[in-house]
C-alpha cells in the first residue's frame, strides 16, 4: 500500500519528482565530494608533514652570517629548540634556466635555488612522500614547475650562469612541505651533494641562507623568535613560521571544496525550490483529497506521511546513489592534492564524514516538507471539500481592474497582473532568477575587477606604467643607483618614482620587538588609493597596511604613534593613513624617504614609472630587463598577474562555468515552474479559450507575466551582485588585507551582455513552454 | 428563415483503449433556424452536452459537417473558430466557468476587450447595461467568491452576451440553480431571444424545456424525435399545459 502510493505520486508529477531526485543526488556528490576531499586534505596534510618535518621557524638571511652565533643560540634555548639546521640556497636566475628547445623559466616570479637534502629535517619528499635522494647529474624539479612547463622525468635542463655551464637530467619530481604552493615566491630544486660543491665553487648562484629551527613539542614560536630578534642574529629576510606553510598547502584544495560545497548548497535551495512549486501546484487538487481523507476519519499524522513518504523516498535514495556516486566525483577534483601532497588516499576517515552529507540533506529536505504539510493541520475537511482553499473568500479589495489598463493590450495587461495577484507562486521563480543572474556577475566582477590595473590599489601599488624590482642579489644598491641615473636621462621615461623596502624592528602592541618591512619613498608621484587618511609625506610620518593596522598586527589607527628603531635610535612616527595591500602576507608599511634606510637590511628596491606617450612599453621592458640581471620588469597588470598565480585564470573557468550552470538552472526550472503553471490553470485556460481567445493570445499572458518577473529579476540580481557581492568578497578577502574592495564594473557586460544571454534562454524556454495545447476537445477540460 | 446551423451525418467517437471506440454522436442531422429557441432533452449519457459542444465548433466532430451561417466549420483552424466564439457565439455553463482573478464585471468585460478595436466607454457602458438588465449590477465590482450561484450565472449570460453574439449556447444553464433562480435566468434568456438571438439549451427540467419552442430528443447518441411548439408567451400561454404536453410527449418517446 505505502509502496503503491509513492508510485502513484511519482509517477503523477513524473517530471518533477525526477527533477528532484536529480538536483539532491547532485548535491549530495557535490558535498560528500568536497567532504570527502577535506578527509583527504586532512590525511594526506599530516601524513606529509610527518614524513618532511617542516621547520617551525624559519628566518632567511642573505649576506655574511657566523653559524657558531647561532648554534650558541641554539643551545641556550635548548628547552625549546629540538633541533636547528642551516640550509644554504644557491639562487639562480629563472633566465639562467634553460629547458626544452631554447626555452628559459625567465619571467617567473619565483625565486629559484639549488640546494642538497637536510640532514636533521625540513625534508623534500618525491611523489611517493619518500625522502629524495638524488644521484650526480640528476634534478628533482618542484611540482610547480613541472606543472607550469610540463616538465617530464628524463627530459634536461641546462643551467647557465657566468662560467657555470652544467646539464642536469629530471629523475624525480621534489614535493617540497613548505615551498610547494604558487603562494610561496620561493621554489627549491634538489641536487647531488657534487654537483652543489661544484656550483658552489664555480659561484654559480647567489647564496641565501634558510635559518631554520625544529621546536619541542611545546616551544613557543613567538618567544624563540623574539629571542632571535634581541640576539641580534642574522635575518635580514623574511622570518616565516610554519603554520604559514600549513595554510598555503590548504589554501587552494580547501578553496575549491568550499566553492563546491557553496554550489551544492545552491542546489539543495533548488530541489526544496521544486517541491515548493510541487505544493504549489498541486495544492489545490490535493487538497480537496486530504478533505476526503479527513472526512473519512485519517488521522493527520497518516495523512502526513502519504504526502511526506514519497519526498523521503527520493531523497533517501539520491542520498545513497550521490553518495556512492561521489567516491568517483572526488577524483576529478583531487587532482592538485594527489600532485602536491599525497599520493595515497586510503584512509577510512572519509567514508565516515562523507556520510554527513546525504544525512544533513536527507533531513533538511524532510524537514521542509514537514513545514509545508503543517497547513494540513489548520485546514478543516468541510473547508478542504469546499471549493477554492488557496483563494478564500475574504472581502480582499479588488485591484488591478481591467478598465484601468489604458496602454498596453488586454492579453499582456492579464499576463502582468497575474504576477501580481499570485506573488507566491511567482515568487519562487523571481528568487531563481536573482540567484542565477547573481551566479554570473559576481565572478564576472571578481574576475575583472582581479583583471583590472585597477586591483594595484589592493596590492599596496600606486597605477604606474611599469615597475622594476630589484631584488636579492649583492650587486642591487649598484644596479639601483646606476637605474636611477640611467632613468634621469631616458626621455622616453616621463616620471618615475624609487622606493626602498628594508626591515626595521617595531613595536608591538605587548611592547616587544618585531621587525617590521617598511617602504620608503615619495608617494606623491604615483598615488595609492587610501582606505583611510593619507600617504606619509613629511618626516615622522607612517601609514600601514589594513592587516598591519588591525588587531593581529600593531592595532593602531590613524594619528595614534608607532615606535620604530632606526640605526639604533627609537623613532615615534604618527600614522597617516591606512592602505590595503595583500602582498607579503597583508602586512606592510611605508614611510617617508626621511625615515632613512636600514642599510643592514634592504630587502629590495622598486622603481616605478610612467613611459612618455608614444613609447613603445615593451620594447623599454625588454631593454631594461637585459641591461639589469638583478632586476624584473613588469607592467603593472602582469605584475598582479602573476602574482595572483593561476588565480584570475582559474576565475576566469568559474566565470564560464557560472554561466553555464546558471543557463541550466534558469532555463530547467522556468520550463518546469511553466509547465506546472500551464496545468495548474488548465481550467483558466479553457474557460479563455470558450469565450474566444486564441491559444496564442493566451501564451502571451503567460509570456508577459514570466519576462517581467525574469526582467525584475536580473536588474535586482545584479544590483544584489554589486553591492551585497561586493560587501561579501570584501568581507571575505579582508583577512589577507584588503578590506574595501570595489569592483570593477564593465557596464556593458554586466548590464548587457549577461542579461541579454539570461533573457535569450530564458526568454526562448518561455516561448516554448507557453504553447498552450489545442489538440484535446475543450469541452473535456470544462465539464472535468 | 435561413438557417443559422446545419448539421448533417455527425458522427463523435471517441477511442476506449483495446481499439475499442465509444459513439458519442451517431449520424446527426440538424437544421436550427435564425432566431429559434431550441432545448435538447434526453436521458445522461445521451450525448445531449457533446451534441452542443461539436455543433458549436468547441470540440471537434469525428465526421460529418456542421456549417455556421453557412460557412463549413469542422475544417476551420483553430484560430477561426476562437474569433467565431469570441464574435458570433456566446456559451452559459452549469459550472459557469468565470476566470477566478477578475471581479464580476471584468468578466463580463474580458471578451470584449480582447478584441482588438474595442472601444472600452461603449464596451462599458453595454456592461452595465446588461448587468442592470440581469439585477446584478449592484455586484458587478465584487470578487468571483462573493458571488451566489444564480448571480454568478447571470455574470455568465451577461459575458455570452457582450459582443452580441448570433447565437447562444447553454449547457444546462440552470442546472445548479434553485427554482426562483431558473425561473429568472429563464426569463432573461427568453428575453434575449424575444431580440432575436437564436439560443439552444441542454436541460433536464421540464420547466425549461416548456419555455423553449423546440425540444429535440436524445437517446444514445441519436435524436430520436423532436417536438415543435409556438413561441413562449407569458401573456397568453399556459406554462402549465405546455409542461404537460411535453411530458406527455417525452414519455411517449421512452423517457
Amino acid at each position: 500500500m505505502f509502496l503503491k502510493i509513492v508510485k502513484n505520486d511519482f509517477l503523477r508529477n513524473k517530471i518533477v519528482s525526477i527533477t528532484v531526485f536529480v538536483f539532491i543526488t547532485m548535491s549530495v556528490i557535490l558535498a560528500a565530494s568536497a567532504i570527502n576531499n577535506i578527509a583527504n586534505l586532512i590525511q594526506s596534510m599530516s601524513a606529509l608533514q610527518e614524513r618532511a618535518v617542516p621547520a617551525d621557524i624559519t628566518m632567511m638571511h642573505a649576506g655574511e652570517y657566523d653559524q657558531a652565533e647561532i648554534d650558541q643560540f641554539t643551545e641556550q634555548y635548548r628547552d625549546y629548540i629540538a633541533m636547528q639546521e642551516t640550509m644554504v640556497l644557491q639562487n639562480i636566475d629563472g633566465s639562467n634556466i634553460h629547458f626544452g628547445q631554447n626555452q628559459t623559466l625567465a619571467g617567473t616570479i619565483q625565486d629559484i635555488s639549488f640546494i642538497v637534502q637536510n640532514q636533521k629535517f625540513d625534508f623534500i619528499l618525491d611523489l611517493d612522500n619518500e625522502k629524495l635522494d638524488v644521484k650526480e647529474g640528476f634534478v628533482a624539479v618542484p611540482i610547480y614547475f613541472m606543472e607550469q612547463h610540463d616538465l617530464k622525468i628524463g627530459d634536461t635542463i641546462k643551467l647557465k650562469s657566468g662560467r657555470y655551464e652544467r646539464e642536469f637530467v629530471i629523475s624525480d619530481y621534489a614535493r617540497d612541505f613548505e615551498m610547494n604552493s604558487s603562494l610561496t615566491s620561493s621554489k627549491r630544486f634538489v641536487i647531488n651533494q657534487n654537483d652543489y660543491d661544484e656550483m658552489l665553487e664555480m659561484r654559480a648562484g647567489e647564496l641565501e641562507y634558510l635559518i631554520e629551527f625544529k621546536l619541542d613539542e611545546n616551544g613557543d614560536a613567538a618567544a624563540v623568535q623574539t629571542a632571535y630578534n634581541e640576539a641580534g642574529l642574522p635575518a635580514n629576510g623574511p622570518i616565516i613560521e610554519g603554520k604559514i606553510f600549513t595554510l598555503f598547502n590548504a589554501m587552494s584544495d580547501m578553496a575549491v571544496a568550499i566553492v563546491i560545497i557553496f554550489i551544492s548548497s545552491l542546489l539543495i535551495v533548488i530541489a526544496t525550490l521544486c517541491i515548493r512549486l510541487t505544493f504549489l501546484a498541486t495544492i489545490d487538487e490535493d487538497i480537496r483529497e486530504i478533505g476526503i481523507m479527513k472526512a473519512m476519519g485519517i488521522p493527520k499524522k497518516d495523512i502526513k506521511k502519504v504526502y511526506l513518504n514519497k519526498y523521503r523516498v527520493i531523497s533517501a535514495a539520491a542520498g545513497l546513489i550521490g553518495y556512492l556516486m561521489s567516491f568517483a566525483a572526488v577524483n576529478l577534483l583531487n587532482s592538485n592534492m594527489r600532485l602536491y601532497l599525497s599520493s595515497d588516499f586510503s584512509g577510512s576517515l572519509k567514508y565516515v564524514l562523507s556520510l554527513i552529507a546525504p544525512l544533513l540533506v536527507y533531513f533538511m529536505i524532510v524537514m521542509y516538507c514537514q513545514k509545508i504539510l503543517k497547513r494540513i493541520d489548520k485546514i478543516s475537511a468541510v473547508e478542504a471539500l469546499r471549493r477554492d482553499f488557496t483563494e478564500p473568500g475574504k472581502s480582499r479589495k479588488y485591484s488591478f481592474s481591467l478598465l484601468k489598463n489604458k496602454f498596453i493590450s488586454t492579453n499582456i495587461y492579464i499576463g502582468l497582473r497575474d504576477v501580481g495577484k499570485r506573488y507566491k507562486l511567482y515568487r519562487l521563480l523571481f528568487v531563481i532568477f536573482i540567484v542565477c543572474t547573481f551566479i554570473v556577475i559576481l565572478p564576472l566582477n571578481i574576475f575583472n575587477t582581479m583583471n583590472s590595473p585597477e586591483f594595484s590599489t589592493y596590492m599596496g601599488i600606486g597605477k604606474s606604467d611599469m615597475r622594476i624590482d630589484l631584488r636579492r642579489t649583492d650587486r642591487i644598491t649598484e644596479d639601483f643607483k646606476k637605474l636611477q641615473e640611467e632613468l634621469k636621462n631616458d626621455n622616453d621615461v616621463e616620471k618615475f618614482a624609487t622606493y626602498i623596502t628594508s626591515s626595521y624592528p617595531v613595536q608591538n602592541a605587548e611592547g616587544s620587538w618585531d621587525y617590521l618591512n617598511i617602504e620608503t619613498g615619495d608617494f606623491s608621484e604615483f598615488p595609492l588609493k587610501y582606505l583611510e587618511g593619507r600617504a606619509p609625506e613629511r618626516e615622522g610620518e607612517i601609514s600601514l597596511s589594513f592587516a598591519n593596522a588591525g588587531k593581529d598586527g600593531l592595532n593602531k589607527k590613524v594619528g595614534e604613534e608607532v615606535t620604530v628603531r632606526v640605526g639604533g635610535e627609537e623613532q615615534t612616527l604618527s600614522v597617516t593613513g591606512i592602505y590595503q595591500d595583500i602582498t607579503n602576507g597583508g602586512k606592510t608599511a611605508k614611510a617617508n624617504t626621511s625615515l632613512g634606510v636600514n642599510k643592514e637590511a634592504i630587502l629590495w628596491y622598486i622603481v616605478s614609472m610612467d613611459m612618455a606617450p608614444g613609447v613603445d612599453k615593451r620594447m623599454k621592458m625588454d631593454y631594461y630587463q637585459s641591461t639589469y640581471d638583478s632586476a624584473q620588469v613588469n607592467d603593472i597588470k602582469e605584475y598582479t598577474y602573476q602574482t595572483l598565480g593561476n588565480l584570475i585564470e582559474q576565475m576566469s573557468t568559474v566565470v564560464i562555468g557560472g554561466i553555464a550552470i546558471a543557463l541550466i538552472i534558469a532555463v530547467l526550472i522556468t520550463s518546469l515552474f511553466l509547465r506546472m503553471l500551464l496545468s495548474k490553470d488548465m481550467s483558466q485556460i479553457a474557460i479563455m479559450r470558450s469565450v474566444g481567445l486564441t491559444s496564442k493570445q493566451i501564451s502571451h499572458q503567460y509570456m508577459a507575466g514570466t519576462m517581467m518577473v525574469l526582467v525584475v529579476g536580473i536588474i535586482l540580481g545584479v544590483l544584489v551582485s554589486n553591492y551585497l557581492g561586493e560587501f561579501l568578497v570584501s568581507t571575505a578577502i579582508s583577512y589577507m588585507g584588503a578590506a574595501k574592495i570595489e569592483f570593477v564594473d564593465i557596464i556593458w557586460q554586466t548590464w548587457l551582455l549577461c542579461p541579454l544571454a539570461l533573457m535569450i534562454a530564458v526568454g526562448l524556454t518561455i516561448f516554448e513552454c507557453c504553447k498552450v495545447a489545442e489538440k484535446d476537445d475543450l469541452s473535456v477540460v470544462l465539464r472535468s | 428563415m435561413t438557417n443559422i446551423i446545419e448539421a448533417r451525418s455527425v458522427y463523435k467517437k471517441v477511442a476506449l483503449g483495446n481499439e475499442n471506440e465509444l459513439h458519442i454522436l451517431r449520424d446527426v442531422n440538424l437544421d436550427i433556424e435564425e432566431g429559434e429557441f431550441v432545448s435538447v432533452m434526453g436521458p445522461s449519457g445521451s450525448g445531449k452536452s457533446t451534441l452542443l459542444y461539436n455543433i458549436s465548433g468547441m470540440d471537434r466532430i469525428s465526421s460529418g459537417s456542421v456549417k455556421f451561417k453557412g460557412r463549413e466549420i469542422s475544417s476551420m483552424k483553430e484560430e477561426e473558430l476562437a474569433e467565431l466564439r469570441l464574435k458570433n457565439m456566446g456559451f452559459i455553463f452549469q459550472d459557469i466557468n468565470l476566470l477566478k482573478n477578475l471581479s464580476l464585471i471584468d468578466n463580463v468585460l474580458f471578451p470584449a476587450l480582447v478584441s482588438k478595436d474595442a472601444d472600452k466607454n461603449a464596451v462599458y457602458e453595454k456592461a452595465k447595461k446588461l448587468m442592470e438588465m440581469t439585477g446584478i449590477e449592484k455586484v458587478a465590482d465584487h470578487t468571483i467568491t462573493q458571488g451566489s450561484g444564480g448571480q454568478l450565472q447571470r455574470v455568465g449570460i451577461c459575458r455570452a452576451l457582450i459582443n452580441n453574439p448570433d447565437i447562444i449556447f447553454g449547457d444546462e444553464p440552470t442546472g445548479a440553480l434553485d427554482s426562483k433562480s431558473t425561473e429568472e435566468i429563464m426569463t432573461i434568456l427568453a428575453e434575449i431571444n424575444k431580440k432575436g438571438t437564436t439560443v439552444m439549451l441542454v436541460t433536464h427540467d421540464v420547466k425549461v424545456a416548456a419555455k423553449t419552442e423546440r425540444i429535440l430528443f436524445m437517446v444514445d447518441g441519436i435524436i430520436v424525435a423532436q417536438k415543435k411548439m409556438s413561441k413562449y408567451n407569458e401573456q397568453h400561454d399556459n406554462i402549465k399545459k405546455r409542461e404537460e404536453s411535453i411530458m406527455k410527449w417525452l414519455v411517449e418517446n421512452g423517457f
